[in-house]
């Protein structure tokens, strides 16, 4: 009875063992199961190859002159990534400006790339063009260390922003300097005749399609790192093409232009700090031609039409301080100058100090505080249209997305 | 003589990359080249800015606009994606 006992606790305890086993394996296959749905739940929202990632930047301020005190709209530049494939990009940006009590709504590029090889990118579209380091690197709001624009540079500007058309670019290694190219074609600038208005003769406008002639601008810019870090970047970008309209007496005009810049970055550990000195010099050469006067349309009048600005930057910020509050300050400033031909209805001779102080709340958001003076004489494209010396003040907010 | 000197070095580097190799770029971390080419125009930014798919999407842009090389691309969003 005992034995009988013994054998029948033993079945039982096998029993329950077996059941327990069972139930694991049950509740482990249940369990690999679950596995394979969460597995297939994730395979689900995987992203696909083609994707899309919206950036952009908005700012706005307060601006301060002896004229008005002013809080200003900004701009909202909202920016669309599309990536199609491993090779194929799209981005367009729009700007969304409060101006004079309108808003108003602008493209600022639109354009699709794609990687031919480990080197060589083809662009098409409307592009930043790769003119100076300014424009095509450092003018949006939250990359920009003042509230406005150096001399010279901008939408109303002497040198070109955007334009349409086909672009090679990319970058590649001469031994161990790096080097980056563009090349392209564009529609190019459009000279202004002056026949509509007389002040305007002889100046050269951007961005403006269709053409107004059948030749095409071509242009480029080479640059170069010399150091192994590629803390030091210098780089040099031309531009040629006609600018006159088609079968008017200005149809032989060509432009020339032509900009140096270069950039250092550099982490200072003596000062804890990352040093920043950019800066760029560009002229613009227009053939010589006569134009209407101001005062008598009917009368012409010549200059040698050749424009120059440049700026250089400077700004420190003490990164590796203890201090959150001290490290995340930024102290920034710069000078530029802008020439317009002498004779010239649009003539200006400007210079433009700017001092800044930044708070960085992160990497691409900050809020500026700087003073600025203009002086010289004004004319088009420059900053006080009155001329003479002028004070500002801002403060101004700024936002990467 | 700007444009012949432009010219001849964009031939130079024309003809460089279609031979290219990333000598420099292959002796770099991620990280290296993350620090060193986003900060030549913004801040460096920090990995948690984006998941993995969005990292993809913003780097392939940088490539573009910032003149990246495939290798150099590739490494900085590798660093990115394991550093978020």
């Amino acid at each position: 009875m005992k034995y009988q006992l013994n054998i029948f606790t033993l079945a039982l305890a096998l029993f329950i063992c077996n059941v327990a086993l069972a139930q694991d394996d049950q509740n482990t296959q249940q369990g690999y199961s679950l596995t394979d749905q969460q597995s297939a739940a994730i395979d689900y929202l995987k992203p696909g190859k083609s994707r899309f990632l919206l950036r952009g930047y908005a700012h706005s301020g307060l601006e301060m002159t002896s004229e008005e005190t002013s809080f200003v709209g900004g701009a909202f530049n909202p920016l669309f990534v599309f990536r199609q494939s491993d090779r194929l990009l799209f981005e367009g940006e729009l700007e969304i400006e409060l101006e004079g009590g309108e808003t108003h709504l602008g493209l600022e590029y639109a354009n699709m790339s794609y990687l031919l090889s480990d080197a060589v990118t083809v662009r098409a579209g409307k592009f930043l063009l790769p003119f100076g380091t300014y424009v095509p690197n450092l003018h949006p709001a939250w990359i920009n260390k003042f509230p406005t624009n150096p001399l010279g540079a901008g939408h109303d500007g002497i040198l070109p922003s955007a334009d349409i058309g086909i672009e090679l670019r990319g970058a590649s290694y001469l031994g161990n300097i790096k080097t980056n190219y563009s090349i392209y074609a564009v529609n190019g600038p459009q000279l202004n005749d002056g026949s509509v208005e007389a002040e305007e003769g002889g100046v050269l406008h951007y961005d403006i399609a269709p053409d107004n002639n059948k030749g095409k601008s071509f242009g480029g810019r080479i640059g170069f790192f010399p150091m192994n870090n590629s803390a030091l970047e210098v780089g040099i970008s031309g531009l040629y093409g006609k600018v006159g309209n088609k079968e008017g007496d200005y149809e032989d005009i060509a432009a020339f232009l032509y900009a140096f810049d270069m950039s250092y970055v550099q982490r200072l550990s003596s000062l804890r700090s990352v040093v920043d000195i950019k800066a760029q010099y560009a002229a613009a050469n227009v053939d010589e031609a006569a134009f209407p006067e101001e005062d008598d349309p009917s009368e012409l009048h010549s200059f040698d039409n050749s424009s120059s600005t440049w700026f250089a930057q400077l700004s420190i910020r003490p990164a590796f301080v203890s201090s959150k509050l001290v490290q995340n300050l930024e102290l920034a400033t710069r000078y530029s100058s802008i020439e317009t031909p002498e004779g010239a209805p649009w003539e200006a001779n400007q210079q433009q100090w700017e001092v800044g102080l930044n708070y960085w709340f992160d990497w691409r958001t900050l809020v500026k505080v700087s003073y600025r003076t203009v002086s010289g004489e004004a004319g088009g494209h420059s900053e006080n249209e009155e001329g003479g010396s002028e004070d500002s003040f801002f403060i101004h907010w700024a936002i990467g997305f | 003589m700007i444009t012949g000197l432009f010219l001849l070095a964009l031939v130079a580097i024309a003809t460089n990359a279609c031979t290219t190799t990333n000598s420099l770029a292959d002796t770099k971390s991620g990280a290296q080249l993350w620090g060193e080419n986003c900060l030549r125009c913004h801040n460096s930014p920090s990995p948690e800015t984006f998941s993995d798919a969005e990292w993809d999407v913003a780097v392939m842009h940088m490539q573009v606009r910032a003149n990246l090389t495939t290798t150099e691309a590739t490494k900085i969003a590798d660093f990115l994606k394991t550093a978020n």
